[in-house]
C-alpha cells in the first residue's frame, strides 16, 4: 500500500488520495481519466463546431469587407471606424437600445417589486399561491403571441388602442402607433402593459420570503409603519435580488431584437432600429456580412464589459 | 404596548385565515390591485378569443364585443395549419432537449464527480461561452449551417441548439452533482461499479427533478426562438411554431378571426406542458438566478 511512502500523516482519507494522485506521472493520470475525457468529448465536439468556431469566425470576419460568394478584402478596423463615425443608423440604434434597456429595467424592477410585495403581504396562504401562479402563467404563452397581439392592438384602423381613445373622446391622440416615426419606438417599448414579469416576481418573492419573520416582527413591535417596514427592512434585504434582475434585464436588453423584428423590423425610417436588428439587416438583406460581423463583435464587447462590471459589483457588495 | 398587540393580532390573523381558508379578510384592496394586474395581463388574450369567433363582416360591424352566431370553424381552419407547426416544434425541441440532457449530464458528471488533469481549465472554457451573445455567432453559424448543407432540415436548428443549450444545463447539473455526497460514489466504486454505472445508476436517478428543470428551461428557449428558424428554414412544411405563427399572421393579417384562432391554438402545447410540470417550471424560472 502507498500509505507507507507518505511523508506526513494526512488528516482525511480524501487528502490521502489527493497526495497519492499528485505523485503519479501526468501521462498516467491522463490515462486514468480516460472515462472522464470520453464523457466530455461529445460536449466539446458540439462546442467546437457550433460555438467556438462561429465565435472565432465572427471575430475574424469583422475585420473584412465580405459578402458570401465574393472574395473577402481585409479592411483592418475599417468596419468599426465606419460604425462609430459614419453610420448614423448604427449610432441611433445604440441610443434606442439604451432607451429600451433603461425602460425594461425600470418597468421590470418597479412593477415586479410592487406586485411581489403585495403578494408577500397577503395574509391568506391560498391567495398568495393563487396570485403567484397567476403571475407566472403568461410565461407559458409563446413569446411571439403577445408580440403579434400588440401589433394588432396598435393597428391604426382596427386596433383597440385607437378605438379606446376615440371612445374616450380623445380622437386627437389616435396615431398609427407603429408607423409613425415619432412614437414607434415608444410603442414598442410600452408593449405588454401592465408589464407583469413572472420570473422577476418569483425571484423577488423568494427573497422576501427568506427574510426571517422575527426581524419584521421586532420592527413592528417598535412601531414601524408599513412603509417603513418596506424601505428600511425589506428593500435593503432584497437588494441582491433587485441587482440580479437589473443585470439580467440589461444584458438581455442589449442583445434582444426579436420584439423589434416581429413588430416593426426596425422601421419606419429606422426609428425603432436596434443594433441586433441592424446587424441582421446588413447581413441578410444587403449582404454586408463583414460589416454585420463587426456589429456582432461590438455587442459581444458590450456584454463582456457589463459582465465584468457586474462581477466586480456583486463580489464587493456582498454582505 | 399597543404596538405589541398589533403584532400578535397580525400573527393571529395570519394563522386563522390559513386555517379557515378565509380568502378576503383584511386583504381586499391588495387582492383588487393584484387582480387588476392579472386582468391587464390577460386582456389581450381575451380580446383574441372574442375576435377569433368572428367572420370578416362581423368584425367590421362590431370588432370587440361578442357577435352571434359564433364561428368556431375559424379554429378548424387554423388548426390544420398550426398543427403542422406544432408537430415540427415538438420534433425539433424534443430532439434538442434529449441531446442537451444527454451531453450536459455526461459532462456535468465528469466535471462534478471525476478527477482528471485539466478539469478546471476545460470547465472554464465551457463557462466562458455563457458570455458570448447569440448575436455574435448568428452570422457565422448561418454560414456554417449553409456550408454543411443543413438548410431546410430540422438539423439546422437541432444541432446548434444542442451546442448552445447544453452550456447552461451542464452548469446547473454540475452544481447539483457536486452537492451529492461523495460517499455514494465511493461506495459504488468499492463494490466494483464502473464510472458509467455511477453515472447511470446513481447520479441520474438522483437528479430527476434537476433534469426536469433543465429540460423545461431548454424547451422554453427553443420553442420561442424566432430569428434562427426564420433564417434557416424557408419551406413552410418544416417551420416550427414561433416563426410559423409569425408567417401565418403575415399571410392572413386582415382575416382577424383566423389569425387570432391560430395564435390561441399555438399557445396550447406549452400550457399543457405547464399543467403537468408546474413544479419544475417554478424551480426552473427562478434558477435563472444562478446564471450570473
Amino acid at each position: 500500500m502507498a500509505v507507507k511512502e507518505m511523508p506526513a500523516l494526512p488528516n482525511t482519507a480524501s487528502q490521502a488520495v489527493d497526495i497519492q494522485e499528485r505523485r503519479k506521472p501526468l501521462g498516467r493520470r491522463i490515462y486514468e481519466g480516460r472515462v472522464a475525457y470520453t464523457m466530455i468529448a461529445p460536449t466539446f465536439v458540439f462546442l467546437l463546431v457550433f460555438m467556438y468556431y462561429p465565435a472565432l469566425l465572427g471575430l475574424y470576419r469583422s475585420v473584412y469587407k465580405w459578402a458570401p460568394g465574393l472574395s473577402a478584402d481585409f479592411v483592418g478596423l475599417g468596419n468599426f471606424i465606419q460604425l462609430f463615425t459614419k453610420d448614423r443608423v448604427f449610432l441611433n440604434s445604440m441610443d434606442h437600445m439604451l432607451q429600451l434597456a433603461a425602460w425594461y429595467v425600470v418597468s421590470t424592477v418597479g412593477v415586479s417589486l410592487f406586485i411581489a410585495v403585495l403578494i408577500h403581504r397577503l395574509r391568506g396562504g391560498r391567495a398568495q399561491y393563487t396570485f403567484r401562479l397567476g403571475m407566472i402563467l403568461p410565461v407559458v404563452i409563446p413569446a411571439i403571441v403577445p408580440l403579434m397581439l400588440w401589433k394588432f392592438i396598435y393597428d391604426v384602423k382596427v386596433g383597440p388602442l385607437n378605438s379606446i381613445l376615440i371612445w374616450a373622446g380623445l380622437e386627437d391622440w389616435t396615431r398609427a402607433w407603429l408607423s409613425d416615426p415619432n412614437v414607434a419606438l415608444y410603442a414598442v417599448m410600452l408593449r405588454n402593459f401592465p408589464w407583469v414579469d413572472g420570473v422577476a416576481i418569483l425571484i423577488l418573492l423568494a427573497g422576501l420570503q427568506a427574510i426571517p419573520y422575527e426581524i419584521v416582527e421586532s420592527a413592528m413591535i417598535d412601531g414601524a409603519s408599513e412603509m417603513r417596514r418596506f424601505w428600511s427592512i425589506e428593500l435593503p434585504l432584497i437588494a441582491g435580488q433587485i441587482k440580479l434582475i437589473s443585470v439580467l434585464t440589461i444584458m438581455w436588453g442589449v442583445q434582444e431584437f426579436t420584439a423589434v423584428f416581429a413588430m416593426t423590423q426596425g422601421g419606419p425610417i429606422n426609428s425603432t432600429m436596434v443594433p441586433g436588428m441592424w446587424m441582421f439587416f446588413n447581413a441578410f438583406r444587403i449582404n454586408k456580412m463583414g460589416y454585420a460581423s463587426a456589429i456582432g463583435v461590438v455587442l459581444f464587447l458590450l456584454t463582456l464589459v457589463l459582465t465584468l462590471v457586474n462581477m466586480k459589483f456583486i463580489t464587493t457588495e456582498e454582505y | 404596548m399597543s404596538a405589541a398587540v398589533t403584532g400578535t393580532r397580525e400573527q393571529y390573523r395570519r394563522t386563522r385565515s390559513e386555517q379557515v381558508g378565509v380568502f378576503l379578510r383584511g386583504d381586499w384592496w391588495r387582492i383588487v390591485l393584484l387582480g387588476l394586474f392579472l386582468v391587464g395581463g390577460i386582456a389581450p388574450l381575451v380580446m383574441a378569443f372574442l375576435i377569433s369567433l368572428k367572420t370578416i363582416p362581423q368584425f367590421a360591424r362590431q370588432p370587440f364585443a361578442l357577435t352571434f352566431p359564433l364561428h368556431w370553424e375559424n379554429y378548424g381552419f387554423a388548426f390544420e395549419i398550426v398543427l403542422e407547426f406544432i408537430k415540427n416544434s415538438m420534433i425539433i425541441s424534443g430532439v434538442t432537449v434529449v441531446g442537451v440532457l444527454l451531453l450536459a449530464s455526461l459532462s456535468a458528471y465528469a466535471f462534478g464527480i471525476l478527477e482528471f488533469p485539466g478539469r478546471q481549465v476545460l470547465f472554464y472554457l465551457v463557462l466562458s461561452l455563457m458570455m458570448v451573445p447569440s448575436a455574435m455567432t448568428l452570422i457565422p453559424s448561418f454560414v456554417l449551417v449553409k456550408d454543411l448543407g443543413l438548410m431546410n432540415t430540422y438539423w439546422a436548428m437541432i444541432l446548434p441548439w444542442i451546442a448552445s443549450g447544453q452550456v447552461f444545463a451542464m452548469f446547473i447539473l454540475r452544481t447539483f452533482f457536486e452537492s451529492l455526497p461523495k460517499e455514494l460514489f465511493d461506495a459504488a466504486r468499492i463494490d466494483g461499479a464502473s464510472e458509467w454505472q455511477g453515472y447511470w445508476r446513481i447520479a441520474l436517478p438522483l437528479s430527476k427533478s434537476m433534469l426536469g428543470v433543465a429540460a423545461i428551461l431548454n424547451i422554453l428557449g427553443t420553442w420561442n426562438n424566432l430569428i434562427w428558424p426564420y433564417l434557416t428554414v424557408q419551406k413552410q412544411a418544416l417551420l416550427p411554431l414561433t416563426p410559423g405563427l409569425w408567417a401565418y399572421q403575415t399571410e392572413y393579417f386582415t382575416r382577424y378571426g383566423l389569425t387570432m384562432a391560430g395564435l390561441l391554438l399555438g399557445s396550447i402545447p406549452l400550457v399543457i406542458l405547464f399543467v403537468f410540470t408546474s413544479r419544475w417550471f417554478v424551480a426552473g424560472l427562478t434558477s435563472g438566478a444562478i446564471k450570473v
